[in-house]
């Protein structure tokens, strides 16, 4: 069946003005001209304007579902505000077909002195329910938000999490053939974010096309066919998600990576550190399971007996994965001055795809006063290798018995 | 064929007049149940934190005919006779202007006040502006009750005419949306807008023959002439008070010029609401 895109941007760019007191007399310009009916010229950038959505193309069939990742700023939100027709677009066009649902903030209709109940039909009118569809779905809307007593209650007597769920089932209930997801599933509690995943998942059953702007990589690898990366807006990459998110998280790195490994006039200092495989050779990718190694190079000026060196391993939101210490492991660091150099290697990496940082310390003997310390300066991308879900990788065998051998016919 | 929504820069241009007269017109009639919401929304959220509630809807009116019974009875005033009790015609008045001003200050400060939606949410604008004048409209209500009271007072026996109040106030109404919805629209650009209302307001209170009768001749007499105000108010005053009035046909050029600018305001606001998205 050849469809017609349900949704579809055509070109479309954007612009924002840097300055309050410009945008102000630009504004009043743009009104007065469309009150007169004269075009407003819109694809001309004027002084202190730019562009915040650079010529973005995309087009999306009935169910697709599209992730939207890029750093702060490069118009992620912008575009979905376009794309609700909550702003219009300065050049190109965009089409919808279909009934529009956003998140764009949860909640954001919601008056807090009015009761739970009451905010529900507000909110449900504010999103374009009518007033029978409220009243047929109340019900479903108060089991899912899990308000229970509070439903009387004034909203801003609410805890955070049960606004935010009651903002969501709302939205939710709404039925859209396109949902607009702006970064929402990264509020509330972990038994939430299952339950709005499980949400999305129902709402793709029924074919309904998805687009979700997230920062969180999981939840676009989990949810998203198809992902779009933006970079001061403009379209740097479509299509798998797996190699956007690749893309994204490698030009995320690119800038961390320039920071140089410090080199001061401390009397004990960390003058390099490199990563190696098993050949001694520098390298920044390994797959799962593989050999590495640590190598770091100190300087001492002063003799220093029994310091302790300390190398951790942190994933991409700043978690520790693992932190190793040769106190720890009752291994002596004995007397040192001058050059020296330290490893420390690891048979068997087993970390899961993705990008990681390494600290490393050098450690007084007292066991707590860091002399040294480089903070993740390198990044390794394990990529491939092994496959499980879930967060680490442990070496495993199976084995599988019937208590009955089985007859041959 | 699903309904079909497409985005393009100054689109509302494009369409042509008809298109948007259509649009406009299918706008207010699929959005009925949100305007009652948001009108129940300002209501509810005006009274619920407070002890005496929705009795705060009687205190305001009370304290300021209250004020007008002193006022007269120690003489401050020194009105020409207008034929009947002072205050009866000054608070018939204030009612109807106060439609208008409270309307005006309603209105003009709805979009800002909810901008924090309208950047969120698509819905319609349009529904916040018209919502907003509910409040005016219930004070009036109510000040008409406090009116019937003073006849009783006075022993002031109202025509049939009385009735026509709810056709009366249509024009003030028209004239306040229409206002209401450039300077929603001023306001969501130039917080200024607000500061210079509050100070014209009362301004043209003064200008406009509501609290004394119109003088006879002089600058103020010309001026009234060609105030669409005075004609809207003092014909309602004077129909509810003694039953007739020789303003009618400033009344029905008033009516007419009310509804040429509600027209022609919410026209432009729906040109221009997308643009103050941006802005506000």
């Amino acid at each position: 069946m050849k469809s017609i895109p349900i949704v579809d941007i055509n070109n479309v760019s954007k612009k924002y003005c840097k300055s309050l007191k410009r945008s102000m007399i630009y504004g009043f310009f743009d009104i007065s001209r469309n009150i007169f009916g004269i075009r407003t010229k819109s694809e001309k950038l004027r002084k202190k304007e730019f562009w915040a959505l650079d010529n973005i193309d995309l087009k999306l069939g009935t169910g697709d579902i599209l992730g939207i990742i890029g750093a702060n700023g490069s118009g992620k939100s912008t575009l979905l505000k376009l794309l609700n027709g909550i702003f219009w677009p300065d050049k190109g066009q965009i089409t919808i077909r279909g009934r529009v649902g956003a998140l764009i903030e949860v909640g954001a209709g919601f008056h807090p002195l009015l009761s739970g109940r009451e905010n529900i039909f507000l909110n449900g009118a504010i999103l374009g329910m009518s007033k029978k569809e409220v009243e047929n779905k109340f019900d479903d809307i108060v089991k899912f938000a899990e308000i229970g007593d509070f439903l009387d209650t004034p909203v801003k007597h609410y805890s955070s999490g049960m606004f935010v769920r009651l903002g969501f089932s709302v939205a939710a209930h709404c039925d859209p053939e396109i949902l607009l997801i702006d970064e929402i599933l990264s509020v509330g509690d972990l038994n939430f974010q299952l339950k709005c995943r499980k949400k999305i998942k129902e709402m793709r059953e029924k074919r309904t096309t998805i687009i979700l702007v997230s920062h969180n990589m999981h939840t676009i690898n989990y949810l998203c066919d198809n992902t779009l990366v933006l970079n001061h807006g403009k379209k740097i990459f479509y299509g798998e998600t797996n190699e956007a998110i690749d893309l994204y998280k490698e030009s995320q790195n690119k800038k961390a990576n320039v920071e140089k490994v410090k080199n001061d006039k401390k009397a004990i200092r960390i003058t390099d550190f490199s990563v190696m495989d098993n050949k001694s050779e520098t390298r920044d990718w390994f797959r799962t399971g593989d050999y590495i190694k640590f190598n770091v190079s100190v300087f001492f000026k002063r003799e220093l007996k029994n310091f302790i060196a300390n190398i951790s391993i942190y994933d991409e939101f700043g978690n520790v994965v693992t932190g190793i210490r040769n106190d720890h492991d009752r291994e002596n660091s004995g007397i040192l001055i001058g050059r020296g150099e330290i490893d420390l290697e690891i048979e068997k990496l087993n970390l899961l795809p993705g990008f990681y940082k390494i600290n490393v310390n050098i450690i007084d003997p007292d066991g707590f006063t860091i002399l040294d310390r480089i903070e993740g300066v390198r990044t390794i991308r394990i990529s491939g290798g092994k496959e499980v879900n879930g967060v680490a990788y442990f070496p495993h065998q199976w084995t599988f018995k019937s208590s009955e051998e089985q007859k041959d016919k | 064929m699903k309904k079909e929504k497409i985005y393009l820069p100054d689109s509302a241009i494009r369409n042509g007049l008809f298109h948007v007269v259509c649009e406009i017109f299918f706008e207010l009639k699929q959005n009925r149940w949100l305007i009652f919401q948001l009108f129940k929304r300002d209501l509810l959220s005006l009274y619920k934190q407070s002890l005496l509630g929705f009795m705060w809807a009687f205190i305001f009116p009370i304290v300021s005919v209250g004020t007008f019974l002193v006022l007269n009875r120690s003489g401050i005033f020194n009105i020409d006779d207008t034929g009947i009790p002072y205050p009866v015609f000054a608070i018939t008045g204030m009612a109807f202007w106060q439609l208008f001003s409270t309307g005006i200050n309603a209105t003009s400060s709805s979009l800002v006040k909810a901008g924090n939606m309208i950047v969120k949410i698509n819905f319609s604008k349009k529904s916040l502006v018209l919502a907003s004048i509910g409040q005016s409209i219930l004070s009036f209500s109510v000040q008409l009750l406090l009116i019937v009271s003073l006849f009783a007072y006075y022993g002031i026996v109202p025509g049939w005419q009385v009735l026509l109040i709810p056709v009366l106030i249509l024009p003030i109404i028209f004239l306040t949306l229409g206002v209401g919805f450039l300077l929603s629209i001023l306001n969501g650009i130039f917080r200024d807008t607000g500061n210079i209302i509050s100070i014209l307001m009362t301004f043209f209170m003064f200008l406009t023959p509501v609290l004394y009768p119109k003088p006879l001749s002089g600058f103020l007499s010309r001026i009234s002439d060609f105030n669409p105000l005075y004609y809207l108010v003092s014909f309602s005053r004077d129909i509810i008070l003694f039953g007739k009035s020789d303003l009618f046909t400033g009344f029905m050029l008033s009516t007419l010029l009310s509804l040429i600018v509600f027209c022609v305001c919410i026209f432009i606001f729906h040109l221009t609401e997308s643009r103050v998205a941006e802005r506000i």
